[in-house]
């Protein structure tokens, strides 16, 4: 008889067995993994019903030094390389089930903080990226407009130049982190009439009279990451607080998207890890008919299916990594890994859950939770169809 | 010098937006915005490309029809703008 490796033999393997990291590398992972099953999966359930943000794992997640990962430390962050934040991320999404908390901490990095480093002046680096670091500022991405989406550079939110400042009015939706943020950064256009060459970026700060967070909006999965309206009424900016050139925003939001895109989903990948661990698990354990319900083709191709997702997903992630760390282009391959993994992220959550039977239907089990945060995948930072769209055109054929 | 950044543009043109096609088919004269090759995301990205280029700042108003029509034009624009190869 065959001996059957404990699953944890199989995927956990050390270093020598990745292809992607290095021990050093690892070790950081695991870290990140204990990190967060011990501080952040408090009461998830209960906060993903009452919709309710952990402003304690924010601050946590702080102190562990996840808000700053990849910042130089001149700006309080921990000068990590992509690969080493992409595999701490990966660990993350292992360790934690609040996977709306991770999303927030996404859109803080991806869409606040990289775009200050990349585009912001020295003063506007040691104004704000040190608090964006040790959590005292959550940032929020303020882009969408209720007829701006994927087409999002035809935004009608306005950039008046009036002397030295600028006056904003418009309004924008879908802004997630909007009703604790204390840093907004916003895309106006200062003339319509130049298409994407008129988009600008702006640093507003709460606070900032003529910006209102509004309506909040309830969502079907991740939660725990709150989300609102904003208006822009009048709301005055200093010229010092445009973020990089005027008319210039498309390069800082493409910027933003090309890291988000390649970098928000290495969550998943975790959790992809965690659930297959569990399904092996379970299979297992669970018997019916007599025997393991593992030993049914049509529950083993299930997680074989999940499997071979996952080993497929890896690969796509950390190519980002390396391409960033090579400062090489990145878009296409961003746009590759952001529809890959998020449709199968989907597909392995729909899995693990026909895999479970009715318990994976329950909410005390966590896998509906985590079917539904995974749905958004496919939606946020440009739709399945727009990351098919950007492929096509980095082929030259869209 | 001219004749250069035509091809340099034309050559950048080719290989960003027109994959495949060949450099005879992208003429001094021939319309990039009004016929649809550069859209407004690939005349940014152009953009882009001449600042670094050729060391110039291009204002959003100035990537116009008028100056982004043709090769010619733009190599006549980055000539206004004092635009020199590296």
């Amino acid at each position: 008889m065959n001996r059957v490796p404990e699953p944890d033999a199989v995927l956990s393997r050390p270093s020598p067995m990745d292809l992607y990291l290095t021990e050093e590398q690892i070790q950081l992972q695991n870290a990140a993994i204990e990190f967060a099953r011990s501080e952040l999966n408090d009461d998830v359930i209960r906060r993903d019903h009452d919709e309710t943000f952990s402003q304690e794992g924010w601050k946590k997640c702080a102190g562990f030094g996840v808000l700053g990962l990849p910042v130089p430390s001149e700006y309080g962050g921990l000068e990590l390389g992509i690969t080493d934040v992409i595999a701490v991320m990966e660990g993350l999404g292992y360790g934690a089930r609040d996977q709306g908390l991770l999303f927030s901490i996404n859109a803080h990095l991806w869409t606040n903080t990289l775009p200050i480093l990349a585009y912001g002046s020295e003063e506007q680096k040691r104004k704000y990226l040190p608090g964006l670091c040790n959590g005292e500022l959550i940032g929020a991405n303020v882009a969408s407009e209720p007829d701006a989406g994927s087409d999002v550079f035809s935004m009608r939110t306005r950039a008046g130049k009036q002397g030295d400042r600028y006056v904003l009015n418009g309004a924008k939706t879908f802004v997630s982190n909007a009703p604790m943020a204390g840093l907004f950064t916003v895309y106006a256009t200062v003339d319509p009439d130049l298409g994407p060459m008129g988009v600008t970026a702006f640093l507003v700060e709460r606070g900032t009279p003529g910006l209102t967070v509004t309506r909040g909006l309830q969502k079907m999965g991740l939660r725990t990451s709150p989300m609102a309206e904003i208006v822009l009424d009048n709301c005055a900016v200093p010229a010092a607080n445009r973020l990089g050139r005027e008319g210039r925003g498309v390069a800082v939001f493409e910027s933003s998207m090309e890291w988000e895109r390649g970098c928000i989903l290495a969550n998943y990948l975790g959790m992809m890890r965690r659930q297959l661990e569990t399904c092996i698990e379970y299979v297992r354990a669970r018997k019916q008919f007599g025997k393991s319900i593992g030993k049914f083709q049509s529950v083993a191709n299930r997680v074989v299916d999940m499997k071979v997702r996952l080993d497929t997903c890896r690969p796509l992630v950390y190519r980002i990594g390396w391409l960033k760390e090579r400062n090489r282009p990145a878009m296409v391959e961003a746009a590759v890994a952001k529809l890959y993994v998020a449709e199968c992220l989907v597909k392995s959550c729909q899995d693990a859950l026909q895999i479970h039977g009715g318990y994976g239907y329950m909410v005390e089990q966590g896998i509906e939770r985590e079917l539904r945060d995974a749905l958004g995948s496919t939606l946020y930072s440009g739709t399945s169809e727009i990351q098919r769209n950007l492929i096509a055109k980095g082929l030259g054929i869209g | 010098m001219m004749g250069s950044v035509n091809e340099d543009i034309r050559q950048y043109i080719l290989s960003e937006f027109l994959p495949g096609e060949t450099a005879s088919n992208v003429q001094d004269d021939t319309p990039l915005r009004t016929s649809g090759i550069l859209d407004s995301m690939a005349t940014l990205r152009l953009v882009g490309y001449i600042e670094e280029r050729y060391g110039i700042e291009v204002e959003a108003h100035e990537a116009s029809v008028d100056n982004f029509e043709t090769v010619g034009a733009i190599a006549s624009f980055v000539a206004g703008k004092g635009g020199a190869t590296s």
